[in-house]
């Protein structure tokens, strides 16, 4: 935005190096810019991890600084998915953490001695600088208007699209991902381009590092081939391409074959074989080239149709073969959701019970992107008009990830760039026919069309009609001006969006007091912490997946569960404790050795993310395991109402995690006064009693509390008839009959 | 430093004990003597005041005695015994001469001779020998950490504490007493229980109580060495705050003009355990209607007048419940653990504040430095705190050298003080750090202050920014000549 009066000025100033100089300039600014807008959430609060995954992601980087990079490597880590342990460094993708230590390692060379946390947490407003420069060169290839590119460069800096996953202490892999993608699209094109090994052999390098960063590395390994093909559609095989693709795909999957987690799936699995394919076919049409010209014509047609029939026959067959023999595997379900979007809640509740792997409502699409996603097919249209090899790329990009970030919230990460692309040049295009400010005289426009040609070839002069410039100063002025209007209001929109609604830690929530004056409400890390110092070292915490990732960052407790989500049997397990009654859950519990058991509740408060409100999905999701145990609609009112007061259904209330949440709740309050906050509703007057577990902590607002669970009872009793006792009541002699299922551990 | 080891080293070869080079590695203050010591008889406690005070979480004694020399000799070596338990809990050993307030403190050291023995003994060492038949009242006076037990072990969290402490009533002494009595000065008057022992002379029985005191004695003749164990059980609705490690660094920064404090703490609760677990519930009404409990929930550092931004974290990042107060007159640090803290918990932190250098650095008329700094800074309360192994690490700038230093912690709790290498920012030979290492000390020794001289030459204050300078015009020059290679192999498109 800023770039156009200095481009202005760049033109004043005559030199190429002035203007080289310039550019430098504006792109330090502009990077500056894009990581000072990242810093809310380090002002407001402090330099604290974010969200949940970032926290696996900062133990790691913490095991890797502490234990080197081989022990890293080779980690399996038995305080997580207890007792079945993970082997973390093979499933996991080390570019993120490789790249703190890296920086950390360096850094103390130099004898700064930073603190790792805060390497973590400014590393993603770090690498977003480093996105605007990529998108900067990448846009520079599609335009000779160099103020595209900055525009392109200020775009991606301060889209809100890009800022949701890179603001300070959100250390996700999309932190570096982001720019990996970018420079490798900017390095595809380059070598395509050029049609230069050099620069394919760097694409394939950076998509190493792509493919070690982020599970997303797919969309590259998608959409290089799909552009490739649809180049070869056009008819636009060339040695250039070959020799890009080749190097690339060569190249490149050596690389991503050598990340443990990656391993043979680039030869295996479905989402690689489009790569593969390609591939194969370039190889096929390199020959078909050479054979033309080494044979007529005619005997070439009939070849041609022979070799080509028979090579995609055989190649069909072979798929198929691979695929239903195992050897290819079919597509995960994470995959088949793209492709339909009711396909994940039907058939795997994990992967939709997670907001971000949701379908993207539209406004979400205004939200993050203001009006670039109007401005968004402006630039495919101009790509349309000039149509070289890179315009296509846009083009095949802009469709593609169109598609996926409306099936998935998250994928609007990946349409972000190429809308940034698109969007900067669109307005650069307008600029650059508006902001000229001699008017032509209709006999002498050629004469400006050749002084303006240096500066701006825009896409629609190029359409060799004759001059069609604008003659008053009034309408440029208009235009201008009513631009530079949208490109501030879509400045303020960015700050805006960042400033409230991705600039919290979620770790630490911020209220206000009557006065005005900020008040943290930092229950988290005040159970966290407890657990941290006041339990033993081995004690295993089970809880909701959600924060298993955080119980193993800030209070380094063994865990059942946790965000890597990657054995739903134990996940339903731990549903199925939550969700059941004291006497199912108990043995479950025994059995995994459980120590203490964690719920988040919000009544208290009125915090919308606590378990009652995600009850359902742990529900479902044990349901999809046991379905003759756990049954949804036992959970469900007559009316087929989801309560939690006095008329919830029995199931609900004698549910662990009910019972869990309001336990001693209405002791709080005056008698019959009990009100749940969240939900707006007036709670039973006796609450829940817990025979099994005792209350060991509730934090102070009562966001996180913390039960221990019992130990057998010393007389062999079982838990229920003793807390029958210890409250005064008589032995009941029906539960002899039916009473619960207890283990016994020798 | 030096002088003294070298000191201690000399009189370990001398010595006649057989582990010699193990005793010298051990400790330079201590003096190692043959393991069948015993102290010669050469002393008399004419009379003896024990004055046992268990009113803050650790106990602080004070002995008034007035020793008479039997000998035919000068004596200038008194013995001061200890169990070999207490021997590791005592700390802050000060012997003052009553009567003279000019004598100064007298010097009080262990004497290692048997580390299996039960009994070990501090000795006194009198500047002046005392005549044959002379009289001098000496005051010594300790505190014992970790002294006290709670009694019941675990309690509700609405109930009160109380914790028990055991003593001998006739005060542990090598020599015989002729007449002594034992004061036990209390928080409060609820104590339920103590020893009862039978009286002499006009009264019925011991102790006596008179409000929040009890005075065992006075008692006749006793021998050397006569013990009579008593125990006394006292409420205590206070957090009893054991510091077992305490971490404090002071940088001081001539660049910036800036001393910077940083303490890292890890506390515990030494009083009773919860029997049942924590109720958010009862906690929260018990707010209101007793605040007093014996949990701990706040903190005071009264730091001194012009620290500024101060900051307060643990292992998980910032701690948000923390106030600062900061006036001309006060600097008043207010911080509040995540959770209250009961007994058996634990809550680690860090804190940290910067101060301006003017404050504590002085240039002498000789060119060297002078920075004189408290010693101790931690938390005043009114229950007390005491810290078990105190590290204070003084950060010189780069290429400050002739470092020494003076404190007025009683030497007995200083274990081992060394110069070391410190590196961080753009460090290339890394900073002085003076390093002191002390034991057993409690809040009463905050303010005692610690005072350095050094020299610092210009050159080392100009070594920075040359050599920083320097790196930066190499790394331009490096640019300059790798950007003007020829790498390619065909310039054929220059």
């Amino acid at each position: 935005m800023s770039a156009d009066p200095l481009q202005a000025l760049a033109s004043a100033g005559k030199g190429e190096s002035t203007r080289g100089l310039l550019r430098v300039i504006i792109l330090a600014l502009i990077a500056g810019a894009s990581i000072a807008s990242r810093l809310f959430s380090v002002i407001r609060f402090e330099s604290i991890i974010h969200e949940f995954d970032p926290w696996f992601n900062f133990r790691a980087t913490k095991y890797l600084v502490a234990n080197g990079f081989y022990n890293f490597w080779d980690w399996f880590d038995d305080r997580t998915w207890h007792p079945l342990g993970r082997v973390t460094g093979g499933t996991l993708y080390p570019g993120l953490m490789v790249t703190s230590g890296a920086i950390y390692h360096a850094l103390r060379a130099l004898t700064i001695p930073v603190d790792i946390r805060n390497i973590c947490v400014l590393l993603a407003p770090a690498f977003s600088g480093l996105t605007a420069v990529a998108a900067y060169l990448l846009t520079n290839e599609m335009t000779p208007s160099s103020s595209a590119g900055l525009l392109a460069a200020l775009f991606m800096g301060i889209a809100p699209g890009y800022i949701s996953r890179s603001v300070a202490g959100s250390y996700d892999n999309e932190a570096i991902a982001i720019f990996l993608l970018v420079f490798t699209f900017y390095l595809w094109i380059k070598a395509l381009k050029q049609g230069s090994m050099l620069w394919g052999a760097l694409c394939a390098l950076f998509y190493g590092y792509m493919v070690a960063s982020w599970g997303g590395y797919a969309f590259i390994t998608c959409l290089l081939p799909l552009h490739s093909f649809v180049l070869i559609c056009m008819g636009r095989y060339s040695t250039r391409l070959y020799v890009a693709y080749t190097t690339w795909y060569a190249l490149g999957t050596l690389a991503s074959m050598q990340i443990p987690f990656v391993g043979f799936l680039p030869v295996k699995t479905s989402e690689h074989m489009p790569a593969l394919g390609i591939f194969g076919f370039l190889q096929l049409l390199a020959f078909l080239d050479y054979v033309r010209s080494a044979i007529p014509s005619r005997q070439f047609q009939t070849f041609l149709w022979l070799f080509a029939g028979g090579t995609f026959g055989i190649g069909l067959l072979g798929l198929v073969i691979a695929t239903s023999a195992g050897v290819i595997a079919p597509w995960s379900g994470r995959f088949y959701s793209l492709w339909d979007t009711g396909y994940a809640k039907i058939h795997i509740p994990i992967i939709a019970s997670v907001s971000e792997h949701q379908p993207t409502a539209w406004p979400a699409f205004f939200f993050d992107l203001n009006m670039l996603i109007w401005l968004f097919p402006v630039g495919v249209y101009l790509c349309f008009q000039q149509l070289a090899d890179e315009h296509v790329f846009i083009v095949v990009y802009a469709l593609f990830g169109s598609y996926f970030a409306g099936v998935m919230v998250r994928l609007m990460l990946t349409l972000t760039p190429v809308v940034c692309v698109a969007a900067a040049i669109a307005v650069s295009t307008l600029l650059d026919t508006y902001l000229s400010t001699k008017s032509p005289k209709p006999e002498e426009s050629q004469a400006v069309e050749g002084a303006e040609g240096k500066k701006a070839k825009s896409g629609l002069k190029s359409t060799s009609k004759p001059m069609v410039g604008v003659y008053s100063i009034w309408g440029k002025s208009m235009m201008v001006s009513a631009l530079a209007v949208y490109l501030l209001l879509f400045v303020l929109h960015c700050t805006w969006v960042t400033s409230n609604a991705y600039s919290s830690p979620s770790v630490v929530l911020a209220s206000r007091l009557p006065d005005g004056s900020q008040h943290i409400i930092d229950d988290y890390r005040e159970a966290y912490q407890w657990l941290r110092q006041n339990t033993r070292e081995d004690a295993k915490i089970m809880s909701w997946w959600d924060y298993g990732y955080q119980i193993g960052g800030m209070a380094d407790r063994p865990t059942l569960v946790d965000n890597n989500t990657w054995n739903n049997t134990h996940i339903a397990t731990v549903g199925k404790a939550m969700s059941s009654s004291e006497e199912v859950s108990y043995p479950i519990m025994r059995q995994h050795e459980v120590d203490y058991v964690l719920v988040v509740f919000g009544g208290l408060l009125g915090y919308s993310g606590d378990d009652i409100n995600k009850f359902l999905w742990m529900v479902r999701i044990a349901e999809g395991i046991w379905p003759d145990e756990v049954s949804e609609r036992a959970f469900f009112t007559q009316r087929g109402e989801y309560r939690v007061d006095a008329e919830a259904t029995e199931t609900m209330k004698n549910s662990l995690m009910y019972k869990m949440s309001y336990y001693n709740y209405n002791n709080l309050f005056p008698p019959g006064k009990a009100v749940d906050r969240m939900r707006g509703v007036h709670l039973p007057e006796v609450g829940p009693t817990l025979s099994t577990m005792e209350e060991a902590f509730t934090s102070e607002n009562w966001i996180i509390r913390i039960y221990k669970v019992k130990d057998l009872d010393n007389l062999g009793r079982d838990h229920m008839s003793a807390a029958a006792f210890d409250r005064g009541q008589k032995k009941k002699k029906a539960t002899k009959k039916r009473g619960p299922r207890l283990l016994r551990v020798d | 430093m030096k002088t003294s080891a070298v000191f201690s080293a000399l009189l370990s070869l001398l010595s006649l004990a057989s582990a010699a080079s193990a005793d010298s590695k051990s400790s330079s203050t201590s003096t190692t003597l043959p393991a069948t010591f015993k102290p010669p008889q050469v002393f008399k406690n004419a009379n003896l005041v024990h004055v046992i005070s268990v009113e803050k979480n650790y106990v602080k004694e004070n002995i008034n005695v007035l020793v008479q020399n039997i000998d035919k000799a000068a004596q200038d070596e008194y013995f001061l015994p200890f169990t070999a338990d207490q021997m590791s809990r005592v700390g802050g050993v000060e012997v003052k001469d009553r009567k003279d307030s000019n004598a100064g403190p007298f010097v009080a050291e262990p004497v290692e001779f048997d580390q299996e023995s039960d009994i070990q003994y501090l000795r006194i060492r009198l500047p002046k020998p005392l005549a044959p038949g002379a009289q001098q009242t000496l005051g010594i006076s300790y505190y014992l950490l970790k002294a006290y037990k709670p009694l019941p072990a675990s309690i509700k969290q609405e109930e009160p504490q109380f914790l028990s402490f055991s003593f001998s009533a006739y005060c542990p002494s090598a020599y015989t007493t002729t007449k002594q009595k034992t004061e036990v000065k209390f928080p409060s008057s609820t104590i339920p229980d103590y020893t009862k022992l039978p009286g002499s002379g006009d009264i019925q029985e011991f102790p006596q109580v008179q409000g929040s005191k009890l005075t065992y004695g006075p008692f006749d003749e006793k021998p050397a060495g006569a013990t009579q164990p008593v125990s006394v059980r006292f409420e205590f609705n206070k957090p009893v705050t054991h510091v077992s490690h305490l971490e404090r660094d002071i940088e001081v920064s001539h660049w910036g003009g800036n001393v910077a404090f940083e303490e890292r703490y890890t506390l515990y609760h030494r009083g009773a355990n919860l029997s049942s677990l924590f109720n958010r519930v009862k906690w929260q009404q018990a707010q209101y209607y007793q605040p007093n409990s014996f949990a701990l929930k706040e903190l005071k550092f009264p730091l001194r007048v012009g620290s500024a931004d101060p900051y307060y974290t643990d292992v998980i990042g910032n701690v948000s419940t923390s106030k600062f107060r900061s006036n001309k007159r006060e600097a008043l640090l207010e911080i509040k653990p995540r959770y209250p803290v009961f007994g058996g918990w634990k809550f680690p932190f860090t804190i940290g504040w910067n101060s301006d250098a003017k404050n504590f650095l002085r240039q002498t008329a000789a060119g060297g430095f002078v920075l004189n700094v408290p010693f101790l800074e931690g938390p005043r309360q009114s229950e007390g705190v005491e810290y078990e192994h105190v590290q204070v690490r003084v950060i010189l700038p780069e290429g400050a050298e002739n470092v020494k230093y003076h404190t007025a912690i009683p030497a007995q709790s200083i274990n081992d003080a060394a110069v070391e290498v410190h590196r961080t920012f753009l460090d290339t030979i890394g900073r002085t750090a003076l390093i002191i290492k002390a034991r057993n000390l409690v809040d009463d020794f905050r303010d005692r202050e610690l005072v350095i001289t050094y020299d610092y030459p210009l050159m080392a204050a100009l070594r920075k920014p040359l050599i920083v300078f320097g790196s930066a015009v190499a790394v331009f020059v490096g640019a300059w000549v790798v950007g003007n290679l020829e790498l390619k192999f065909d310039s054929r498109k220059k």
